[in-house]
């Protein structure tokens, strides 16, 4: 590690914002979290990459408690939540300090557009409908969408409903927004226009937990990428460090799959 | 004397519409409260609250394997009995024979229908997709909240098909209300018919009628289904004309 490096570490230290502990989470009892450790800075994009069951969206799930973990502590923006024993209140709390982009779009379906971006701001928020009206308009127009506020989720394109989902997220000005493989589920021609307005929220300073398969974008948008593999993160540090010049075999074969044509002919 | 009197069964068509009230009554009622209570119990069962849970599928198991007509008579002739044993326990006076028909038939329709309706709601909140849920987690909401503005609202346009069915099916049901001595429109029927021997007449203009009353029910369900369902993607909007 550079000298440099290790200052801007140092000088980090204080904007910490979200810190997982030793973090553990089993199904059934196929252990997927092996005790994972987690540090995210303010105004930080840390991208987590990894093979398929390494445990990256269940780490990113158990950020808003959407999964319990068995073990462990989960701190956001100074507020910590014991993994086991965390109360109704505590979770809720958790959950209002962050906000969240699905793999699956998750858009409310029985509300138009303009209502998915405002139900946060209403329920959650306790805000005025028209102040949280404008709010919604403002980010809609943001992501493009400005034109289509009325319509339902189903009268979406995929990547339409994602650029919903991203506002949605935004509307909450949350301390950071975690980002489930945003672009998984979307055709290839639609990655695009999701990734491009991602790159600009990262620009603006926003806190980003991003999992994804995307590596050309965590080359270009990460401040950090985590590499993970069977439940433990394996190696960490600046993108060009870790994926461009990897220093674990398990990653070097991650990175060379990516790469390598496919083996199967059509 | 014709094989049937087309004249007779007309003329006693407005004393048979007299039972129509009573049917709706008792088909209206028992479909609110067991929407209420079916909802509730949905819900025990969904968050698996202990206790109340195993309640549930008892009660459901019984009542959807016990003929209604056992439930009204099992009910009809235990609520004297169950009185007997209250009154003087409780220190009340409440006397089995001075509660009206209708009320029997109210709360035993309410039971019976509640247990399909849970079932109904239970199946169509399951349908619902677990990212809305999460959904509604993840930009702040409680449980009750995420139920109430989302889950709810959806779940109840998958219902809605089956909350149809089953209605009509309770409105054909109250035929059996005469064994809770309410006097509906087949008990009004068949009083006629005994004093004529006109079965057949009567029977006739009983079953026209029931079939227009759930004929007009079919025809709101299916409006409510188009209304409710306005967000849902459907085949027969998207395809061309």
């Amino acid at each position: 590690m550079l000298i440099s490096d290790y200052i801007i570490r140092v000088d980090r230290e204080g904007d910490r914002l979200i810190e997982l502990k030793n973090i553990k989470k089993s199904f059934k009892k196929n252990p997927v979290l092996k005790g994972v450790d987690l540090k995210v800075n303010k105004g930080e994009v840390l991208v987590i990459v990894g093979p398929s069951g390494s445990g990256k969206t269940t780490l990113l799930r158990c950020v808003n408690y959407l999964e319990r973990p068995d073990e462990g502590t989960i701190s956001v923006d100074g507020f910590s939540v014991e993994g086991k024993n965390a109360s109704k209140k505590d979770i809720l709390n958790l959950r209002r300090k962050t906000a969240m982009v699905f793999q699956h779009y998750n858009l409310f379906k029985n509300k138009t557009v303009l209502e998915n971006v405002m139900e946060g701001l209403l329920v959650a928020k306790k805000m005025k409908a028209p102040e949280a009206r404008n709010i919604s308009m403002d980010l809609l127009q943001k992501v493009g969408l400005g034109e289509k506020i009325n319509d339902y989720p189903t009268q979406l394109s995929g990547g339409q409903q994602q650029r919903v989902g991203i506002a949605r997220a935004l509307a909450l000005n949350p301390s950071a927004i975690l980002f489930d493989e945003p672009t998984s589920a979307l055709d290839p021609e639609m990655v695009g226009e999701v990734l491009s307005i991602m790159k600009k929220i990262a620009g603006e300073g926003m806190t980003m937990v991003i999992v994804t398969h995307e590596i050309d974008f965590a080359r270009d948008a990460a401040d950090h990428v985590v590499f993970m593999a069977d439940g433990v993160i394996v190696e960490q540090g600046p993108p060009k460090d870790v994926l461009s010049h990897p220093k674990h075999e398990r990653t070097k074969q991650f990175l060379k799959r990516l790469v390598r044509e496919p083996e199967y002919e059509i | 004397m014709a094989i049937i009197d087309f004249k007779f069964a007309l003329e006693q068509v407005p004393e048979v519409l007299k039972g129509v009230p009573w049917t709706l009554t008792i088909a209206i009622v028992a479909m609110i409260f067991g929407v209420l209570f079916g909802l509730l119990i949905a819900l025990c069962r969904i968050y698996k609250i202990p206790v109340l849970n195993q309640l549930s599928i008892l009660y459901i198991s019984f009542i959807r394997g016990t003929p209604l007509i056992v439930q009204l008579y099992v009910f009809f002739y235990g609520v004297p009995v169950l009185l007997g044993y209250l009154n003087p326990r409780l220190g009340l006076s409440i006397e089995a024979d001075n509660i009206s028909p209708l009320i029997y038939a109210l709360v035993a329709y309410t039971i019976n229908t509640a247990a399909y309706q849970a079932e109904i709601f239970r199946s169509s909140i399951n349908a619902t997709s677990a990212g809305q849920m999460e959904a509604a987690y993840s930009v702040g909401m409680t449980t009750a909240q995420g139920l109430y503005r989302i889950i709810l609202p959806q779940a109840i346009v998958i219902a809605l098909p089956n909350l149809g069915n089953l209605f009509i099916n309770l409105i054909k049901a109250t035929s059996l209300a005469f064994a809770v001595k309410v006097v509906e429109i087949l008990a009004i029927s068949k009083i006629i018919a005994n004093d004529g021997y006109r079965f057949l007449e009567m029977y006739l203009v009983a079953s026209i009628i029931y079939w227009v009353i759930c004929l007009v029910c079919e025809i709101i369900f299916s409006k409510l289904e188009k209304k409710m369902g306005r967000f849902e993607a459907r085949m027969d909007l998207k395809a061309p004309a």
